[in-house]
């Protein structure tokens, strides 16, 4: 669940807008009077009219030959500031790590997106949408031996809430969200949230994770005595040696309780993996060379086309990977500002998206590395609306359309004028990587009469001065999300406001009435046609020009990592993650092949050169 | 009418100068470089300088757009003059292009299919220093990006001089609590970390050449205040201001029609110096990304490109190279004057 923690902030924007519904719900459970403000006991027994799903039929998607042993070497460029969960400092690059060592009771599957067990076994839901029961594998036990218990979990829920973690973020979000947990025995429970969500939403949003009750103390000084604690864990790997500044690594647990679910069975196969600090990432592609480190990612252009080349790939010693997957992926445009006169015509917006020649820019500067994103949101499944296709750059549709609108003279210097005044717009943007493909889209576009006058700011200013609607366009991208979220940029609600994320000050009737519905519908089949009718209907307004889109991850590993037959998930960044308890551990170390490796490169024997190109999970455009 | 004569202390000084024959020979380069770079649109372009289409001529270089529909092509955007020129070679007729020597502008991106920029320098397409990541002709983007740097420096240096030089001789001339106030505000001024400014000001403001000029004078114009304040408590000691005074001059005719002029050598000896200042310090603002906007053809971003593609050595290779070339000729010049206008070759101290 990484990608929880990892847009929680853009989630808190939306869940501000729930707050009509998380006023019932709260009454109810004021006037439950037994309950504490954090959990209660229940006198009653669970609700028998609940319908158990444990999910025991979803494909397996681990290599039934892997083999456990090895070690896995990999690098960070700084080293963690605090081991703690959270609290401050503990957001760094590192958190990725320490978080995946804590588990929840349900994650989804990677391939299926249906909820599959982990801490536990079976799970229902209310019929209000706004609870989620859970029995939880009895198996499970922390790493000290402790068994794991429902206390542990109102303790996680204590904890957030706690002003001695100084985390305010996390105090309001599980305040705002997270209304109690009620006990029915050690191993029963049900989580009770504030606001109604889809059930498949429902792991999500209020699947929250175990904290060892046993290990802390929450006391004032919580920050400063878990700095470097290392507390139990119930994953499959806990941190063993931390040598400050240099390494840190982590070992597998002996006889791990999840050793045999359906699930975890031939994964997490290495004994130890061992994360040194390289600051720069030159030096560490020096030391994957050297075979110091396992893997390498070579998801930039210049890694993948210009810097993993030479010996040890043409001898076969390296392997490579180019793997697409179905992530939910940022979206990512020009936003047209709509309360600038020049866009309040739709022939305008329409006729410049089709003066956008962002195929040239993929073709050239991007190197057909990237492609062409088509709709507001690629890669959530059936919520994506893959029948729409972004405008083509077409200088005759561009000119019919700006005809209409009547930008139709041009100037002495080429650009179209209306009134005595010039077809000149400034483009916003905050990346300053984004010149080289800015400036290939500027002399295109001088092509179909349009001047684009390029505005580079710092990011977060850019940022703000979107958000204070100064651009006349708006380059920029919103990160991938859980599901796709309309209502931040493009409800009326927003609109022509500052401090808003709708960019495009988009204020359409029809679109409204889409999110709205959007917003309030639980069933996912109708949500998801609503999705694609707002994609649809923003289409139509034209009110952002798609860009760019990377649906994939690509690598180089030692060929002594072996890799199930599917390779990977569908939504993994990685092939060798060692730890994501649904899509990572699924390598294992061949130490055969590493002998036979280290003795070929000796002897300079040579074996077959491998770059794998696997687009068995690549969405068709 | 009175011909115009110079004085033969300026026509030894000139010959003095003449005989420095590195710093003589850098200075005709260099101007030269400069009129090719005023007129650059005539060397370095896209556009044709003549077109014979049809009987009638077309002098494109500093007209209006002349779209593609005037020479019968099918498109209403500017003319591809390259392509034009080999329809026209090709058709063997009488209408004809002729292009400059260097047929590329610094903002067009030669992109083709399948050929990922950066291209090496190549003959055949005419890119004699290859092209940079985008595709962008790298001699064009040196002729116009040390244009636009020749231009900054100038303006600065005009800033600078006319704030620096007023402020010093003032503070020479009138002394006591005024020159041990202004001394101390400069003091204060001069440790205002001026890249942190930079950083701040251009994160909140879009830089254009005005906006950095003014930054940069902001922080620049205090180098010059010592040497004229020296120079000024020195020259009003002298005779001629005591005539002049005696003469009943006022202090404002006394400092600009008298210490000022007498002031000239020393001024002018720190002139190539502040140019090549100025050129250095806009390319490393570039460098940094703190200074014009893209796609402005600049020095520093070429130094910024070509230290993180060294995989593409031409592009670093051609703007070092270009760098080093300008700033020992301005450096040569600069001697050359200094020795030039050394009291010592002219005066003797009594």
């Amino acid at each position: 669940m990484n990608l929880r923690f990892t847009f929680l902030a853009l989630i808190l924007i939306f869940s501000f807008s729930c707050n009509k519904e998380t006023k019932k719900v709260e009454k109810v459970s004021q006037a439950d009077d037994s309950s504490s403000e954090l959990y209660q006991i229940s006198k009653t027994p669970l609700p028998s009219n609940l319908n158990w799903e444990s999910n025991l039929t979803d494909p397996i998607y681990s290599s039934p030959n892997a083999v456990k042993g090895g070690s896995y070497n990999s690098f960070i460029d700084s080293f963690p500031l605090t081991l703690r969960v959270v609290g401050p400092d503990s957001n760094g690059g590192f958190a990725g790590v320490i978080r995946a060592l804590q588990l929840s009771p349900t994650d989804y599957h990677p391939n299926t997106r249906k909820p599959i067990p982990i801490l536990a076994t079976e799970w229902a839901h209310s019929k209000d949408l706004t609870t989620i029961y859970y029995k939880l594998n009895k198996k499970a036990k922390w790493s000290d031996g402790k068994p794991l218990r429902v206390d542990d979990f109102i303790f996680a829920l204590e904890m957030y809430k706690s002003k001695h973690i100084v985390a305010p973020w996390y105090n309001e979000y599980y305040t705002k969200n997270f209304a109690k947990i009620i006990k029915y025995d050690e191993h029963t429970m049900a989580v009770v949230g504030k606001n109604p969500k889809s059930s498949e939403d429902l792991h999500y949003y209020y699947g929250l994770g175990a904290f060892p009750k046993h290990f802390y103390n929450l006391s004032k000084n919580f920050v400063k005595d878990y700095n470097w604690k290392i507390p139990p864990t119930l994953a499959p790997y806990q941190i063993d040696v931390v040598k400050k500044g240099k390494y840190l690594t982590l070992k597998r647990v002996k006889n791990w309780w999840g050793e045999n679910e359906r699930f975890f069975k031939n994964r997490f196969n290495v004994d130890k993996i061992k994360y040194t600090v390289i600051r720069d990432q030159n030096v560490a592609f020096e030391h994957f060379k050297k075979g110091e480190l396992e893997s390498f990612g070579l998801t930039l252009p210049d890694f993948w086309h210009n810097k993993a080349k030479g010996k040890i790939f043409d001898s076969g010693y390296v392997h490579k990977l180019w793997f697409y997957t179905k992530s939910p992926q940022p979206e990512m445009g020009m936003w047209m500002n709509l309360d600038r006169e020049i866009f309040k015509d739709i022939n305008t917006r329409k006729g410049f998206s089709h003066a956008m020649n962002v195929d040239k820019v993929l073709k050239t500067v991007l190197r057909n590395d990237y492609e062409r994103q088509h709709n507001a949101a690629t890669g959530y499944g059936k919520y994506s609306n893959e029948s729409i296709k972004a405008r083509k750059f077409d200088l005759k549709k561009a000119g019919s359309y700006l005809k209409k609108a009547g930008w139709e003279k041009r100037g002495a210097d080429g650009i179209r004028v209306k009134n005595g005044k010039r077809f000149s717009v400034k483009v916003l943007y905050g990346a300053k990587h984004h010149n080289d493909r800015l400036v290939v889209l500027k002399e295109e576009a001088k092509k179909a009469g349009i001047e684009l006058e390029l505005k580079l700011m710092d990011g977060s200013t850019a940022f703000k001065a979107m958000q204070e609607k100064q651009h006349d366009v708006a380059h920029s991208g919103w990160g991938a999300m859980w599901k796709p979220q309309y209502w931040g940029q493009y409800h009326s609600a927003n609109a022509s406001k500052p401090q808003t994320n709708n960019f495009s000050n988009t204020n359409d009737k029809e679109l409204d009435k889409y999110i709205d519905g959007y917003r309030l519908e639980f069933d996912s089949k109708k949500k998801a046609k609503l999705s694609r009718q707002i994609q649809q209907r923003i289409h139509d307004l034209s009110v952002v020009v798609p860009t760019y889109l990377i649906p994939y991850f690509r690598q180089a590993y030692w060929r002594w990592i072996r890799l199930p037959k599917d390779i990977a998930t569908e939504v993994s960044d990685s092939a060798t993650d060692p730890l994501g308890l649904t899509t990572g551990g699924l390598f294992w170390v061949d130490k055969k092949l590493k002998s036979e490796t280290k003795e070929a490169m000796k002897n300079k024997v040579r074996f077959k050169p491998e770059t794998i190109i696997e687009k068995k999970y690549k969405t068709k455009s | 009418m009175r011909s115009f004569k110079l004085n033969p202390l300026t026509v030894k000084k000139i010959n003095r100068f003449k005989s420095i024959k590195r710093g003589y020979y850098s200075f005709i380069i260099f101007s030269l470089s400069l009129f090719f770079a005023m007129f650059a649109e005539f060397f370095v372009n896209s556009k044709a300088i003549l077109v014979k289409y049809e009987g009638n001529y077309h002098f494109p270089t500093y007209s209006d757009v002349i779209s593609g529909e005037t020479f019968g092509l099918d498109y209403k955007y500017e003319t591809n003059y390259r392509e034009l020129n080999k329809q026209f070679e090709s058709e063997e007729s009488d209408n004809f292009v002729i292009m400059p020597v260097f047929p590329y502008n610094p903002l067009e991106n030669d992109l083709q299919e399948g050929i990922y920029p950066p291209t090496a320098p190549n003959m055949d397409n005419q890119h004699f220093l290859g092209t940079d990541t985008t595709g962008r002709d790298i001699l064009a983007r040196l002729v116009y990006g040390y244009r636009i740097a020749i231009v900054f420096s100038l303006g600065l240096l005009l800033i600078n001089y006319v704030i620096g030089i007023t402020i010093g001789c003032l503070m020479g001339f009138y002394g006591g609590w005024f020159d041990i106030i202004v001394q101390r505000i400069i003091e204060i001024w001069s440790n205002i970390p001026f890249l942190y400014v930079v950083i701040i000001v251009s994160s909140i403001v879009v830089p254009s050449l005005g906006v950095l000029m003014g930054i940069m004078a902001f922080f620049g114009w205090m180098g010059m205040t010592w040497y004229m304040r020296t120079k000024t408590y020195k020259e009003k000691e002298r005779e001629y201001v005591l005539a002049a005074r005696a003469l009943g001059a006022k202090d404002r005719k006394i400092i600009f029609s008298h210490i000022i002029p007498n002031s000239i050598s020393l001024i002018v000896t720190f002139i190539p110096f502040s140019i090549a200042g100025g050129m250095t310090s806009l390319t490393s603002l570039d460098y940094l990304g703190f200074g014009l906007l893209p796609p402005t053809p600049s020095w520093g971003e070429l130094l910024s490109q070509g230290t993180s593609r060294l995989d593409a050595p031409w592009i670093g290779i051609s703007v070092v190279f270009a760098m080093i070339l300008i700033l020992t000729m301005i450096t040569f010049i600069g001697e050359a004057i200094r020795e030039a206008f050394d009291p010592k070759k002219h005066t003797t101290y009594q």
